[in-house]
């Protein structure tokens, strides 16, 4: 079980992206929980155990704060490419959260 | 062409909206959206007091006697939003520099309480005028907040504090630790607003006045119009770069908007963000509804007939992302052109329709995730021409997209032939 957390801007259009990501995990046999939240809330909710960070591409000029969250909490972290972030990008994406997720 | 957009892209974009990531401007954007929900909440009540029905059916005379109870939960919520903001950028800022948020919350209402002034009224006994508590109130407010909140940092970080022995309890200690700065930010508003009596309302008033008005002008519209779609163009969620400086005046114009219909009368400004939000950005920033639609029409290639079918549902509710992202529309130069043209028209559009009294201007805030043509009727406190509007706009969103899209799509096909006939039956994403 591999538990991944987004965070966009308002964890609207990342909701989408994860669909597609379960999808794909499914499809490839990887049982994968995934929760999207916004900026705001982002700080409080990577310290409940989550095993990977994505940020979404809109936010990625706030990328620093939200590694510096992420660092605290000792889970890593990484921006999403933009190419991934689409609801036809899941298996690119399922492949960087796993990749992700083994460091 | 490359490089041009990746000097953009580090020279430009990027800085900027590394500017908005500022302590301030963040902690001001974060404590005014703390409040929407309270801001929706309260406009919708205005609906219900002013009903878009007849005003001599049962409904409309219902409303029209009972408008001072229906206009309660306004009056407690919209109409005093300030006092809510205050609190919200109060606790962010304090949250931001790592110091105790609810003290810097609680400490920057105060401040702001201090600037607002209490009256004897007889029969009621002391009371706080609400106007200024308002969205009137919203720059005074953001002062006095950053005001608070770095006094209270000054302290701690001078270790300026009483210290108690470690034998107190941690809770305790707290309190007694926030008491210097307390004490001096409130001192200090006493002194500006008690002793020598200044109204700091009416001189930010002042103050602020040519940006108000700026504003809510046709340029005033488009260059935030222009600047959102151009950092969406580099991927930079441009409203929440471009919001984090304009918001707070176009949350006094629907703030004043909506405090003009509540008293009866006429709707001073144009430019609230509703207006934007309805009017010009159909289907999430960029127009792009207008995009997914001509995708639907007219795809050729597999991936865009895939992603049309499979952005169409959150377009409609405003969530463009996967559209953006996905086509790309980043990074794209064929596509960014009509991306930034597009909402540019609908902008003008929108802006002489509603300054010929063509459609009411906004002042209800109903959640973005609607479909446009709803959230267009609501905001405009249920104003029929607005739908009219939203379809116009939507229609030549179509029109000046379908072209670059065709073209877009036609390079699109011809990868596909391309890999198919080098045997590979995967496309490439």
């Amino acid at each position: 079980m591999m538990k991944v957390l987004f965070v966009c801007s308002g964890g609207m259009s990342s909701a989408i992206v994860v669909s597609a990501l379960k999808k794909e995990g499914a499809k490839q046999g990887i049982d994968i929980e995934v929760l999207a939240v916004g900026s705001q809330e982002f700080d409080a909710e990577v310290r409940n155990g989550w095993d990977v960070a994505m940020v979404a591409p809109q936010v990625k000029h706030r990328f620093d704060g939200f590694k510096e969250s992420a660092d605290d909490a000792g889970v890593p972290c990484e921006a999403i490419p933009a190419q991934a972030y689409s609801p036809l990008g899941g298996p690119k994406l399922l492949k960087l959260v796993t990749e992700l997720a083994k460091l | 062409m490359d490089k041009f957009v990746a000097f953009l892209e580090n020279n430009l974009s990027t800085p900027m909206a590394k500017l908005s990531e500022q302590k301030h401007l963040r902690a001001i954007r974060d404590g005014v959206v703390s409040a929407l929900p309270f801001i929706i909440f309260g406009s919708l009540f205005l609906i219900i007091a002013f009903p878009p029905v007849a005003a001599d059916s049962a409904v409309g005379e219902w409303a029209a006697k009972h408008i001072a109870e229906i206009l309660i939960p306004y009056r407690l919520t919209m109409f005093i939003m300030t006092l809510y903001i205050t609190f919200g950028i109060g606790y962010s800022l304090s949250q931001s520099y790592k110091l105790d948020p609810l003290s810097g919350g609680l400490l920057s209402l105060a401040a702001f309480l201090f600037t607002i002034g209490v009256k004897m009224m007889d029969g009621v006994g002391f009371v706080l005028p609400m106007t200024n508590l308002g969205g009137h109130g919203l720059f005074v407010g953001m002062l006095v907040s950053i005001f608070a909140v770095e006094i209270l940092r000054l302290c701690k970080t001078k270790n300026i504090t009483i210290k108690m022995p470690d034998s107190v309890p941690t809770s305790v200690a707290r309190s007694f630790e926030a008491l210097i700065p307390v004490t001096i930010v409130l001192l200090v508003m006493t002194v500006i607003t008690v002793v020598f009596g200044v109204d700091m309302h009416s001189l930010v008033d002042k103050a602020v006045a040519p940006l108000i008005s700026a504003g809510d002008t046709l340029p005033g519209v488009l260059v935030p119009v222009f600047l959102i779609t151009f950092f969406w163009s580099f991927g930079i969620h441009g409203v929440s770069v471009v919001g984090a400086v304009a918001r707070p005046v176009w949350e006094v114009y629907l703030a004043n908007n909506s405090a003009a219909v509540a008293a009866g009368k006429a709707i001073p400004h144009i430019a609230p963000e509703t207006f934007f939000q309805w009017f010009i950005w159909i289907g999430g920033s960029g127009a792009t509804l207008g995009l997914v639609i001509a995708m639907l029409l007219t795809a050729k290639s597999s991936y865009s007939k895939a992603m049309g079918k499979a952005t169409i549902v959150p377009s409609i509710f405003n969530i463009n992302e996967p559209v953006i992202f996905g086509m790309p529309i980043v990074l794209n130069p064929v596509l960014i052109i009509p991306f930034i043209i597009t909402p540019l028209i609908g902008a003008t559009l929108a802006y002489v329709a509603t300054s010929m009294g063509l459609v009411n201007p906004t002042y209800v805030m109903v959640p973005w995730t609607l479909p446009a043509p709803i959230g267009a009727y609501l905001s405009t406190g249920g104003d029929w021409r607005a739908i009219v509007l939203v379809m116009v706009n939507l229609t030549i969103s179509v029109i000046i997209y379908l072209p670059f899209f065709k073209m877009y799509d036609k390079k699109l096909l011809a990868q596909e032939t391309s890999v198919e006939t080098t045997d590979n039956k995967k496309i490439a994403l």
